[in-house]
């Protein structure tokens, strides 16, 4: 999960830089960190410690809860697909929560020794990839390109769940798990920076990035 | 025998005492045993019925655990929730590829129709084209919970319309479909199953089965003055609050029938709906009849044995009693000895009779010869004054010898039974006359006074000499013991059919002890040392008395007066002239 995220960032991050460099040059420096006030760890009683996402009152979240920070603005798209991948690992989706910019492919490789059939009813993407085993090939993978969240789910394993935040912008980051995060590469201009706690959660400030200043931006 | 037949009697009641317990208890058994299988057989179908719903609850809480049924839900997306349900109910719809019914008359574990509730307990509407089965929407709208789905399974029961106007009875499981992340109620799905096998008869026994629903009894093949009776007794049932668990009698169509009542849904939310069984009783009645019969039976059995130990233990104990039956003629032996001995005794008691009486006879001889000597010596020349009255003396004598011989041949001859007397009417007054003249020749009677109180005519039954003679006794000892210028009273009246005759007399009273001794021959009264007599004469008279029905009584002796009675029976025309012996 650790690795995953750690995956996640450089790879966000490294879309980031590719972005920044194709659309304003190089201005490297700018950056934004903060802290985001996580949710108290839910102390809903679940049928298996497999579960990686939880929901309360229609509520979709990770658990435990981490949050997307995201830089909301105008960008240009990228010159590359960009792809991501979501494991089917012992019997649980890793990562819990996938940020992917929209357009991006995502691959749903099945690490199991057994059939996995990853589906989803959520509106911004319905797709059901079927059964599959460990070695099929090519590895299943959607394009997710409609912003929004997406739950995955596997028609075999009733419990197995995930999200998929598709986000119309290539800066964004996961938390870790006490809420600090670290936004870096970001363009100078004024933007919305907004923090995407669960389905129901979304906060989000106002602000103007300056060139060479870390900005310093808290959710509480 | 009496013995034999108390004995029956007794068997015989005890036996059926016997019998009749025996037949209670053997019949109140059976009727146990009967409603214990019919509850056990109760059991059975209650437990198998329970296994079906356990399976199908089983089957219904895989089916709420599909993922897709919770996409569709959780994910907003109802628009894929009945397409998603075909799939993932397809094995447990009871359809074929065409949406048709495959196997409609079994109650199986098979689906006919099934719905969605949301979050509320509302209906979640089917959008077409779907396979969640057909449904009239009056039997749709009856779906619907009161309330939010609660997190256990509801159980309901739906009599539905079908397309050709008959109705159906469905069951109908409502099973909640529950968050995987918070464990709340998001949904419910419900399971439309078909019950008409709830309502057909059984196989075995004519049992029959059916739904209490909605205050409506559903029962196959039962007539309309059946189904009301039974409808009004499970509706009086359930007016308490648990119907009775050993079920209630009722008649139909003249046959008793055991009713029992179960609610099929526990705590639902839908309306109770009840499981009725009505058995036949008449298995019960057969069973019974024929338990009466073998007690009978054996109650037979038993008494004829009862009856042959009887008469076996009444020989036993009648044994003694016919012993004690020759005991009994053994003494009757022996009292036949002691009569014989008797009999002798009185023989010879007549022998002796008869000697006295021969004795008596022989006696009598002698002495009128020594007194006609006597008398002829008197009267022959030579004898002086002196003698002649020496002589005369003794001639007094021999008239007192043959006086007492006379009364003793006379008693010998009624001691030997001898005596016969004519009865005769005899006018009593005659002799009393007579008796008093004979009192007034004798030389010491001048001194006495006479008093008399007789009635003319009296006349008693008997023997006039006899009679006369106790008169005479009477009088003579009223002389004889009575006292100087003494008194002398003679009064007779009839009382009754007696005639009572009492003579009394002035003079010593006889003593206490001499009183009762005055009747035995020879016996004298102490006082009358100095009076002539032998003592014969008041025994004399009382046997005379008493042979002719009457007796002879003292009636006092107290002071200076002496009374006897003498009673004679009065003398009855008709028996004038009836010789007695």
């Amino acid at each position: 999960m650790a690795l995953c995220s750690h995956f996640i960032s450089i790879k966000a991050l490294l879309v980031s830089a590719v972005a920044l460099l194709a659309s304003s040059g190089l201005q490297a420096g700018i950056a934004v960190e903060g802290r985001v006030t996580l949710p108290q760890t839910r102390t809903v009683a679940v049928p298996t410690q497999r579960y990686e996402i939880v929901a309360k009152g229609g509520t979709l979240a990770v658990n435990p809860p981490l949050a997307v920070v995201y830089l909301e603005g105008r960008f240009a798209p990228p010159a590359t697909q960009p792809t991501a991948r979501m494991e089917q690992k012992n019997l649980i989706f890793s990562p819990a929560i996938l940020p992917i910019r929209v357009g991006t492919r995502v691959e749903f490789p099945n690490l199991d020794d057994t059939y996995h059939n990853i589906f989803s009813y959520s509106s911004p993407k319905r797709f059901d990839l079927g059964r599959y085993r460990p070695d099929e090939r090519p590895i299943p993978s959607q394009v997710f390109d409609v912003p929004g969240l997406i739950t995955l789910r596997c028609d075999i394993h009733e419990h197995m769940r995930a999200l998929i935040l598709v986000l119309d912008t290539p800066h964004f980051v996961l938390t870790d798990e006490t809420g600090r995060f670290r936004l870096e590469g970001l363009p100078a201009g004024k933007y919305v920076i907004k923090a995407w706690l669960d389905s129901r959660t979304l906060r989000e400030q106002p602000i103007e990035l300056v060139d060479g200043n870390v900005h310093r931006v808290d959710f509480p | 025998m009496r013995v034999l037949v108390a004995m029956m009697l007794v068997i015989t009641a005890l036996t059926t005492t016997v019998i009749v317990l025996a037949e209670r208890t053997l019949t109140r058994r059976v009727e146990e045993q009967l409603q214990q299988s019919f509850l056990s057989e109760l059991a059975n179908v209650h437990r198998s019925q329970e296994l079906r719903q356990a399976a199908l609850l089983e089957r219904v809480r895989t089916l709420v655990r599909r993922a897709r049924i919770h996409a569709a839900i959780e994910d907003d997306a109802l628009d894929l929730l009945y397409p998603s349900a075909k799939d993932e109910l397809r094995d447990v719809m009871d359809l074929d590829r065409d949406g048709a019914p495959a196997h409609p008359a079994v109650y199986s574990l098979r689906a006919q129709f099934y719905r969605f509730l949301d979050r509320n307990g509302k209906l979640i509407p089917v959008l077409p084209p779907h396979g969640a089965g057909e449904l009239a929407p009056v039997d749709e709208s009856r779906l619907p919970l009161p309330q939010p789905p609660a997190s256990a399974v509801q159980i309901g029961y739906l009599q539905r319309q079908e397309a050709d106007g008959s109705s159906s009875i469905a069951e109908i499981i409502a099973a909640p479909i529950t968050s995987f992340e918070h464990g709340t109620v998001i949904a419910a799905l419900v399971l439309g199953f078909d019950a008409s096998a709830l309502v057909e008869p059984m196989a075995e026994e004519e049992l029959r089965r059916g739904i209490w629903l909605d205050d409506t009894l559903h029962m196959d093949a039962i007539g309309t003055a059946q189904r009301s009776a039974l409808s009004a007794a499970i509706r009086h049932g359930l007016g308490a609050d648990t119907f009775p668990e050993g079920g209630i009698r009722q008649t139909l169509a003249g046959e008793p029938h055991l009713v029992f009542v179960k609610q099929l849904n526990p705590g639902s939310l839908y309306p109770p709906a009840y499981d009725v069984y009505v058995y036949p009783l008449a298995p019960l009645v057969a069973q019974k009849s024929r338990v009466r019969w073998k007690v009978i039976g054996v109650g037979c059995l038993l008494l004829t044995v009862g009856l042959t130990i009887s008469h076996y233990l009444s020989r036993r104990l009648t044994l003694p009693v016919e012993r004690l039956a020759d005991d009994s003629v053994q003494n009757r032996l022996q009292r036949e000895k002691a009569e014989a001995a008797l009999q002798s005794t009185h023989a010879e008691l007549q022998r002796a009779a008869r000697f006295s009486a021969d004795a008596s006879h022989q006696l009598k001889t002698p002495v009128a010869v020594l007194r006609a000597g006597l008398e002829e010596l008197r009267s022959s020349d030579g004898i002086s004054p002196e003698t002649a009255d020496e002589i005369g003396a003794l001639i007094h004598q021999t008239y007192r010898l043959s006086s007492v011989i006379e009364d003793l041949l006379l008693l010998s001859r009624m001691d030997a039974g001898r005596l016969e007397l004519t009865f005769r009417p005899v006018d009593v007054s005659q002799i009393i006359d007579a008796a008093l003249d004979d009192l007034g020749a004798q030389p010491d009677a001048d001194s006495l006074t006479v008093a008399t109180d007789y009635a003319r005519g009296l006349s008693v039954s008997g023997e006039k000499k006899y009679i006369a003679l106790i008169l005479q006794n009477l009088l003579d000892n009223a002389r004889k013991y009575n006292r100087p210028g003494g008194r002398i009273e003679l009064s007779a009246h009839q009382e009754g059919d007696e005639i009572r005759i009492r003579i009394g007399n002035n003079g010593h009273a006889i003593s206490g002890e001499g009183q009762s001794h005055i009747f035995e021959r020879f016996h004298r009264a102490a006082m009358g040392e100095n009076i002539p007599g032998y003592g014969l004469g008041l025994n004399l008279a009382r046997e005379l008395a008493r042979l002719h029905h009457g007796d002879l009584l003292l009636l006092r002796s107290a002071g200076d007066w002496t009374e006897f009675e003498v009673r004679f029976r009065a003398a009855q025309p008709s028996s004038a002239s009836v010789p007695h012996t």
